[in-house]
């Protein structure tokens, strides 16, 4: 039954964000004919700097179907939403319940504080994989209602890029949520080294090869049909290694 | 440590960050007891319990429930398997339904009692499809009590079951809880700092203040050895020093002096008449009295 705990603790969490990157992937899908119209003016901009750089990156991309749906879809909004909710998704727990607030009364069941932590995370990384995986697959299936065609296996790859990297904040707000009383500072510590390392990738693009942005994206597997192996692994690794952190965090807790 | 005893601590501290919340408690609870642990607000009556059920790890001492060790993560899973347990939050997941949380619970408890379930439920008519967090104070309590009472448990702790209940809930409370000890063979330690609740169920007690023990035992071999006795002179009362064992406390009034005797009576009355006092009154204390006795005699 901690499994229905943890779903009940997370489920409007996970459901708005099911919605919202469903809808999100739906309007990328269907903005691609007025995407597609707009490719031809994007060279004659002069727009200088990294917005000129992007807007001539994305009109690059656009000018086939498997390019706009990388560049709008795996490279931006799923990494960015998919953070939000990874983040959002890690943070709360046995901490954020508080007395009066069932802490007391989930300490007084008979399974051990690694076994309530086990629980919460796989149910949180199932939702989040769920996030990965669900919204992506209304690409290939509205993908012909706007003439164009989109491959399964591209979905397959880009999502579970997507869930292993994003994996990491997902960790991470389990882990600061294992050592803060609140659901903000782990909420808000996730987000904000998320935004230095997007920063980072944006301003140092070629000294982040290995930004977990582009594993993310499966930007080498876009560009190459190569798989990031040493990414995966890295973020795999740490991801591990913080939910290991947060079981020795809360196993050394006093209530 | 012997097995006769359901909860044994030893030399018992606990520092929540350079703060004695227990400073060598030392509780022997008897199987099939019902004790009240007494304690003023911030006595260490909660942390107690919550070393016990493995919520807190000792700073150093023994705490055992069972026999087995309290700060050791698999003998406190098996600790927690046979105990049930109300906080004094009447702590419970708002998010979930009066019927979700009796499912949820049961879940846990493979010795979970179904006719207790049934009973308690025509007892606390709580209303099955309301959230928790629409649930009055009161049926908040029952509802807790009915989680804890059908775990099918052999220990019930209680940490400050009846706070914040009008009088009339509180009676029906400590009745269900009563006849519930009366029907299944198990032990209760329930914490209070209601003298009347204690005095009226408890067959032993444990006195506590700064997380220490005070007093300990039996409710009736403390009210056959407490003795108040009163001595009243001519003059003003002299200051003196007694000998005898068991004195507790001397408190000088005016003409009056008055000493509680924890261990009879006769050695103190003997050195007392060498006072020559006026009079000399030997009554018996409540439960109330020894309490504030004890606890006054650590301020």
């Amino acid at each position: 039954m901690l499994w229905y705990k943890s779903w009940m603790e997370t489920r409007w969490r996970f459901l708005i964000g099911l919605a919202m990157l469903t809808c999100s992937a739906c309007v990328v899908v269907f903005l691609y004919p007025q995407m597609a119209k707009l490719i031809p003016l994007a060279s004659t901009l002069e727009a200088k700097g990294v917005l000129g750089r992007e807007i001539r990156e994305a009109g690059e991309l656009a000018r086939d179907y498997r390019g706009y749906v990388w560049g709008q879809w795996y490279r931006q909004n799923l990494p960015q939403l998919g953070t939000l909710f990874a983040a959002l998704l890690g943070t709360g727990g046995l901490l954020s319940e508080s007395s009066g607030r069932g802490m007391l009364f989930t300490l007084s069941l008979p399974a051990s504080r690694k076994r309530l932590l086990g629980f919460r995370a796989a149910v949180g990384l199932a939702e989040f994989l769920v996030l990965a995986f669900v919204p992506s697959l209304f690409i290939p299936l509205l993908s012909p209602a706007v003439g164009e065609t989109y491959g399964l296996g591209n979905v397959l790859i880009h999502s579970a890029c997507q869930s292993i990297a994003g994996a990491v904040f997902f960790s991470l707000a389990f882990l600061l949520s294992t050592m803060f009383h609140d659901l903000w500072r782990p909420l808000l510590i996730t987000l904000s080294l998320a935004a230095a390392l997007a920063l980072f990738e944006q301003v140092f693009r070629i000294l982040s090869p290995y930004n977990i942005f582009r594993v993310m994206s499966a930007e080498v597997y876009f560009r190459t049909g190569q798989l990031p192996w040493l990414g995966l692994l890295t973020c795999a690794v740490a991801s591990a290694a913080m939910l290991y952190g947060a079981t020795i965090s809360i196993a050394r807790h006093d209530f | 440590m012997i097995d006769r005893f359901i909860i044994e601590t030893d030399k018992l501290r606990k520092d929540y960050g350079g703060v004695e919340a227990l400073r060598g408690l030392n509780l022997q609870v008897p199987a099939g007891s019902i004790c009240g642990f007494l304690g003023r607000n911030g006595a260490g009556k909660t942390t107690a319990i919550k070393v016990l059920l493995g919520m807190a790890r000792p700073t150093s001492g023994q705490a055992r429930v069972f026999g087995l060790a309290a700060d050791r993560p698999e003998a406190s899973v098996e600790i927690r398997r046979r105990t049930g347990f109300v906080s004094d939050d009447k702590d419970l997941y708002d998010y979930m339904t009066v019927e979700g949380m009796i499912r949820f619970t049961a879940a846990f408890f493979p010795r979970w009692r179904a006719d207790l379930e049934e009973r308690y439920r025509r007892q606390f008519p709580l209303p099955a499809d309301r959230k928790v967090k629409a649930l009055s104070h009161g049926m908040r309590t029952k509802l807790a009590l009915l989680l804890a009472l059908c775990r099918g448990a052999e220990l019930l702790v209680l940490d400050e079951p009846t706070s914040g209940l009008d009088p009339a809930m509180t009676e029906q409370v400590l009745q269900a809880l009563v006849a519930h000890v009366a029907s299944e063979e198990m032990t209760v330690f329930f914490s209070s700092h209601q003298i009347a609740e204690v005095d009226q169920i408890a067959d032993h007690v444990a006195i506590i203040d700064r997380g220490r023990t005070l007093v300990a035992g039996a409710l009736d071999d403390l009210r056959e050895n407490f003795r108040r006795i009163q001595l009243v002179f001519d003059g003003e009362a002299p200051q003196p020093r007694f000998q005898a064992p068991g004195v507790e406390r001397v408190r000088r009034e005016g003409r009056v002096l008055t000493v509680l005797s924890s261990a009879g009576v006769d050695p103190i009355l003997k050195e007392a008449r060498e006072l020559n006092p006026v009079s000399v009154d030997v009554v018996p204390v409540t439960l109330r009295e020894i309490f504030l006795e004890s606890v006054r005699v650590e301020d």
